[in-house]
């Protein structure tokens, strides 16, 4: 037994010793840290959102990555080798927060303490936000409600500032511009819901990541899930929404981007059962934006799109 | 830096498992790992509803509680003769499914599920890092494994003997005066503490694969425990590694990659083990027909 006990000890520190020998050949190859080549700020940001808001207030100053690409659902996001290194080179991450990135989020405010750090959410005011009766715990869905954005790009607007002030200006315009931008499509989002009549005016989809949209442009949102995406859907879940569907008359029902279109689309047999005729009323964005390049890549094309697509199918 | 505590955390997951791994190879039940990670699930739930947070401590807390008692009901039914398989199954199935049901009927608006709040990601291990008094003493996962692979080498060293017995032949350990009864939990609660502490650090899959893989490889090599358990740390340790390289490659999931390598080494040696492999099985075959 001493024997072998030796030999398990000597096999667990050569290849240690020969690997950290080898790798610090791939990772010494990297910038300094912080800024690119060209001496722009390296930002990282989780999800395509925040992203999309440091890319437009940053400009040219900045460069950007995302972790979560089109599609990704961030509460089951898996990070890849090269996520370590974009985290690791960056001067600035940013994320949502309220426990958005589930498990990630512990990892983010430890990082905190060796580089600057910023929860876009974290100067919301809490009475704005969204929360389950008894608990700290509140809805991280909060790009939604555009005039809450706001104060995410601020945030990241104002992280710009504190950590590249030679820039100032630069960020202060941007930011103005883009924020000017919010503030039309909030009032162009609420303007479209209005010309959906007020009995009708109910978004049902998959899951519940719709609670801010609801609590700001005067819609009611039934969610067939809860918050997680990974909970169970009861067989109750779906028979109650059905029978709310026919009892209300409700026209179209939405699936979204991130999440199968399984239930829905057997909702809807469920209501066609009953003589009602429910049709799938288009694909919202909900955890994650488009293909980057198209309209719905970036935050304001996502929300037009969810907003044009629901009008249209409930009006 | 970076590497060095994602490869050095791997290959701590990678030993501990793969010792344990041999011996529940060799006791059929080496899906424990799998049935602990879904098993855990009310632990979760009720942690939460006692603490009214999602504080990790408190989810370690409810996840190692519910570890043990899920081994301890496996052992008890399989003492009490139900084939292990069986009760691996059920207690799992039950477990899980009491979680389910904690969580549907408490805490439907809270993002709740194992993935989010328990099970961690290697990816991030070299930030998580532990500060004792003001200095940073490295990645928390590195300790917390470290001490469970010390405790495991340990164990397993001082009562090596007991536990070899006890693995092979049940009724003649009995014979000589083990309390057979004993080392069965106790190897079982070695599993549950090695299973949730890497859980936590590193992620379900990277766990439940390097509980089997590397074991069952190395049972293809040899008929001799030592040997085994030698050999399984081998693969589990080469796996970890080159699995890292591959996964620096092809920017992949690191977990995944290191997986991906244990499987793709044991499929190697399915085929070409000088006693188990299929090559040799082949051949053999040949002989004895030509002979005949």
């Amino acid at each position: 037994m001493h024997t072998d006990k030796k030999r398990t000890r000597i096999r667990l520190r050569l290849p240690a010793l020969l690997l950290m020998a080898l790798l610090a050949g791939c990772s010494g190859s990297g910038n300094a840290q912080g800024t690119s080549e060209d001496g722009r700020v390296l930002v990282t940001a989780t999800t395509g959102m925040i992203g999309d808001a440091a890319r437009e207030i940053g400009g040219d100053h900045v460069e950007v990555t995302t972790l979560m690409g089109p599609g990704v659902d961030p509460h089951l996001f898996k990070a890849s080798q090269g996520d370590i290194r974009k985290l690791d080179r960056a001067k600035i991450v940013f994320y949502g927060g309220l426990h958005l990135e589930g498990n990630m989020e512990r990892i983010l405010e430890k990082m905190a303490q060796q580089k600057t750090v910023v929860a876009v959410t974290e100067r919301m005011p809490k009475d704005r936000l969204l929360g389950s009766e008894g608990s700290e715990e509140f809805d991280p869905h909060v790009w939604f409600d555009v005039n809450l954005w706001q104060t995410a790009a601020e945030s990241v607007r104002d992280t710009l500032i504190a950590e590249d002030p030679a820039n100032e200006a630069a960020y202060r315009e941007q930011g103005e511009r883009y924020l000017r931008e919010l503030e039309e499509l909030d009032a162009y989002v609420r303007e479209r819901m209005l010309e959906i009549p007020d009995q009708g005016r109910v978004l049902v989809t998959a899951h519940d990541a719709f609670g801010y949209f609801g609590q700001a442009y005067g819609v009611e949102v039934v969610g067939l899930q809860g918050i997680s995406t990974a909970a169970e859907i009861g067989a109750r879940d779906v028979s109650a929404l059905r029978d709310y569907l026919v009892e209300r008359g409700i026209q179209a029902v939405f699936v979204e981007s991130s999440l199968p279109a399984r239930s829905m689309e057997a909702i809807v047999a469920g209501a066609a059962q009953q003589g009602h005729e429910v049709v799938i009323g288009g694909e919202l964005f909900s955890d994650a934006m488009g293909e980057p390049g198209t309209q719905e890549g970036t935050y304001l094309g996502m929300i037009r799109h969810n907003a044009d697509t629901i009008a249209e199918a409930l009006k | 830096m970076m590497d060095f505590w994602i490869i050095l955390t791997a290959v701590l997951v990678a030993s501990a498992c793969s010792i344990l791994g041999c011996f529940l190879i060799l006791r059929r039940m080496a899906l424990v790992g799998d049935a602990i990670s879904h098993a855990v699930l009310p632990g979760i739930a009720i942690a939460f509803l006692m603490s009214g947070t999602r504080d990790s401590m408190w989810m370690l807390l409810g996840a190692t509680a519910f570890g043990l008692l899920t081994v301890f009901l496996i052992q008890t039914l399989q003492t009490s003769g139900l084939q292990s398989d069986a009760s691996i199954g059920i207690v799992f199935t039950a477990l899980f499914a009491v979680g389910v049901l904690l969580i549907s009927l408490n805490a439907q608006h809270i993002d709740l599920d194992l993935d989010c709040v328990l099970f961690g990601e290697i990816a991030y291990v070299p930030w998580d890092t532990w500060t004792l008094g003001g200095t940073e003493m490295g990645p928390r996962a590195v300790w917390m494994l470290g001490i469970t692979l010390t405790v495991i080498l340990l164990l397993v060293g001082l009562f090596y003997k007991q536990f070899k017995i006890c693995a092979f032949d049940p009724a003649m350990a009995a014979a000589c005066g083990i309390p057979v009864l004993l080392f069965h939990y106790l190897l079982m609660g070695l599993v549950s503490m090695t299973a949730v502490s890497s859980f936590e650090s590193v992620g379900a899959i990277l766990v439940v694969g390097m509980l089997i893989i590397p074991a069952a490889t190395a049972y293809l090599l040899t008929n001799r425990l030592g040997v085994m358990i030698g050999l399984s740390v081998a693969v589990g340790i080469v796996s970890a590694v080159g699995g890292y390289l591959v996964s620096y490659l092809l920017d992949a999931s690191i977990a995944g990659c290191i997986v991906s390598m244990a499987g793709i080494l044991f499929i190697l040696t399915l085929i070409f083990s000088p006693s188990h492999g299929l090559i040799v099985k082949f051949a053999r075959k040949r002989e004895t027909a030509g002979v005949l």
